[in-house]
């Protein structure tokens, strides 16, 4: 028969177009939120804490975040936390570097590690049936590294080397220049990889001291996502790492003291560079403060922007669109780092030689707009686009596992997306207004700049746009 | 820069701001690749405040340059390797201690710099008002000019009856001793027959002087003293008749004639102006 009936369709009748579900996602936003398993936590007697999330994949990450990083460091021995994550994977106690290697790779999985300036992690992405071997080398990485003195030395020439090409990520020698300039005669200040000073110097005994000093029970994490189950991992973690210390040497617990924020500004021009990077930040939210969501928001609003971007003057950012319309820059965004007690609200762009007054100017009216004339809808959008982005970002094993460890390093414990998203909800337009005043309007910002910065107005006329004389 | 200096052999200790000898892709200064930088010497004693100290102390042994046809050109002078100068002298006394937060202070050291600000800002302008005022007002009347404008007469030569008359600003002024006989009939005049009412009284300080300026009120014509049919002054070109308190009595004028400004410093004399 040719009748349509459109009611009662089943799949197998009913022509191709309709069996596609349109417009309808595989997962609503409401199951992805409150779908995620609970992350469960438990602590060894020592003060190791152990986190997990149980997805039922077949593969995991299981990792260990510890809170030390090159705040913690002194000007002499800033980057031997560095070092030491380049020596990680170069043999321990009971097995070579070969040996590691051999078993790491028989196992067909992957083992990184990453320095931050509050975080240090190694981590190991394996398959979830090989998850006691993955626990067992990674304690062993972290517990019982060799640190054979021909392989410092041989590492010295590579951390160089590295230091070398990291000049060429000029995002990354800007926003360390911001650091420096921004927490100046602070730790904060330092950057990760260290001046080539200590890269030349640091001994085996440094290093050591370092891991006495900061890699204590306490201040560890094992996390993991992923097809593992929290009481095998338990387990194994007072398996392998019951041993792990929590005193500390003539109990010299290291406490980490405030670190004061200097408006100020710092310019390594160079006119035979193509493009310029800058960077303008104030101070920011410490990671645990109320205010983290509004500035979260706050910068969602503000966006970011590639020159690839096709959305040209339909892109919903005012920034963003500026940029497009009149070719501001080459790609912004606005960031956040934050800290343990403080942090870095900022803007990052990179524009040619030309532009760079007009950007700046454009960005700082941008924040003028958020402390300001910030409305419903812009609110409103930004909401859903942080909303999509932190439930987006968490698309597999190890994104999660790294929250985990972040997250209980950081709270105490892992904020579930639901929490987000009601925190999120709460923000208000006035919120975003008040939250932003407080941290930007009128306040001293810290600059930095790399590459043919000519243009880049006086400090002097960059402070006095923090504020607006209409207000 | 370093690739252009390079090229250009005799020029290039003048194109760069700090010179190393560099082994070019073509001409090599010593086998090799890589070039350590001469060694430069650290003036400990120099303070670390410049880019040009920067530039030769940070690393130890001064820049390792590399330059070649296949492999990348580079400076190895890494960025971690800058250190930002210590400002303490600079920095206000709440900022000084790195371990403390500089938000608490932040509204003390902002008021204190707007109110300074601020204050500054009224000095300068009362001030900038003051010079400015100063400079404009010099272009007005000086004090020889302003002291031409007042006439000083000793009454004492102006017998009674008797109308003098002086120039004063450029125009004639009429001062009359009047006798009582005088005083006594302008001021029983009455009101309703003057084109101008005015009362005797509201035109004389002392009803013994009457001090007016000589000019018609019709078409500025000098009268004629003790002339005219009320005994007062007399307008010979269209024949205005005035009293001796200078009211218009006859004749085409509209108005009296001017009173101007006068005060008797004593008895004696009358300053008018």
């Amino acid at each position: 028969a040719r009748d349509q009936t459109w009611v009662c369709s089943d799949a197998s009748s009913s022509p191709i177009l309709l069996s596609l579900r349109r417009g309808q996602a595989t997962v609503t936003y409401a199951q992805s939120l409150l779908g995620a398993p609970e992350t469960r936590l438990t602590a060894l007697d020592n003060g190791l804490r152990i986190a997990s999330e149980e997805t039922g994949h077949s593969t995991c990450t299981v990792g260990l975040w510890i809170g030390c990083g090159s705040r913690y460091e002194t000007e002499k021995n800033n980057g031997a936390g560095f070092f030491l994550e380049h020596m990680a994977f170069k043999g321990t106690k009971k097995h070579t570097q070969m040996a590691l290697e051999q078993q790491v790779e028989s196992m067909g999985a992957h083992l990184s590690a990453y320095t931050s300036r509050e975080h240090t992690a190694y981590y190991m992405k394996t398959l979830a049936k090989d998850l006691p071997k993955a626990v067992e080398l990674l304690s062993e990485v972290v517990q019982s590294n060799a640190l054979s003195e021909a392989d410092i030395e041989q590492q010295r020439s590579v951390v160089l080397r590295e230091l070398e090409e990291v000049e060429g990520s000029l995002q990354d020698v800007c926003l360390d220049l911001l650091h420096a300039t921004a927490f100046q005669g602070t730790p904060l200040g330092h950057s990760v990889l260290g001046p080539s000073q200590n890269a030349r110097t640091l001994s085996r005994q440094d290093l050591v001291d370092f891991i006495k000093s900061h890699y204590k029970a306490p201040r560890m994490v094992l996390a993991a996502a992923g097809g593992v189950t929290h009481e095998e991992l338990v387990g194994l973690a007072k398996q392998h790492f019951s041993g792990v210390s929590f005193e500390y040497e003539d109990d010299a617990v290291p406490v980490l003291s405030p670190c004061r924020f200097s408006g100020s500004e710092i310019r390594m021009r160079d006119d035979d560079m193509p493009l310029a990077h800058i960077a303008i930040a104030v101070e920011g939210a410490s990671a645990a403060s109320p205010d983290i969501v509004p500035l979260m928001v706050a910068n969602s609003i503000i966006g970011s922007y590639d020159i690839t971007f096709g959305g040209g003057k339909h892109l919903s950012s005012r920034l963003a669109r500026l940029a497009s319309e009149e070719s501001l820059c080459h790609s912004f965004q606005a960031f956040h780092s934050s800290y343990s007690d403080t942090g870095l609200l900022g803007i990052y762009f990179v524009t040619d030689k030309h532009h760079i007054d007009d950007m700046m100017h454009w960005s700082q009216n941008a924040w003028m707009n958020l402390c300001t004339t910030v409305t419903e809808s812009d609110v409103a959008r930004a909401k859903n686009a942080l909303k999509a982005s932190l439930v987006g970002q968490l698309d597999g094993t190890t994104p999660k596992c790294d929250d985990i460890g972040r997250h209980v390093l950081n709270y105490g414990r892992r904020i579930p997306l639901a929490e987000w998203d009601a925190r999120i909800d709460a923000v208000t337009p006035r919120m975003v207004r008040d939250v932003c005043s407080k941290y930007i309007y009128d306040k001293c910002p810290a600059v930095s700049a790399v590459g043919p910065v000519e243009q880049l107005p006086d400090y002097n006329r960059m402070r006095s746009a923090m504020y607006w004389l209409r207000f | 820069m370093m690739s252009l200096a390079a090229r250009s052999g005799a020029f290039s200790p003048y194109l760069q701001a700090t010179n190393y000898a560099v082994a070019g892709p073509l001409k090599a200064l010593i086998p090799g690749v890589v070039v350590k930088g001469e060694k430069v010497l650290v003036d400990t004693k120099k303070p670390f405040l410049t880019r040009e100290s920067l530039n030769g102390q940070s690393p130890k042994t001064g820049p390792a340059v590399s330059v070649s046809i296949n492999a990348k050109a580079a400076v190895r002078f890494a960025h971690t390797d800058i250190k930002v100068p210590d400002f303490s002298d600079y920095r206000r006394p709440e900022l000084l201690d790195p371990k403390k937060s500089s938000q608490e202070s932040s509204e003390s050291r902002k008021t204190f710099s707007y109110l300074v600000t601020g204050a500054t800002a009224v000095v300068g302008v009362y001030t900038a008002k003051t010079v400015a005022t100063q400079f404009i007002s010099s272009m007005s009347a000086s004090a020889d000019v302003l002291a031409m404008s007042k006439i000083e007469v000793k009454l004492g030569e102006i017998p009674e009856g008797k109308n003098m008359t002086f120039k004063w600003r450029g125009k004639p002024l009429f001062i009359r001793h009047r006798s009582e006989k005088e005083i006594a009939v302008e001021e029983a005049v009455d009101m309703a027959e003057l084109r101008d009412p005015q009362h005797d009284k509201d035109r004389v300080a002392n009803p013994k002087w009457i001090i007016v300026i000589g000019v018609c009120t019709h078409l500025g014509c000098v009268p004629i003293a003790n002339a005219g049919d009320y005994g007062g002054y007399y307008c010979p070109c269209h024949g205005s008749h005035y009293d001796a308190s200078g009211r218009i009595r006859k004749g085409p004028a509209p108005l009296n004639l001017e009173v101007p400004y006068y005060e008797f410093p004593d008895e004696d004399t009358v300053i008018v102006g």
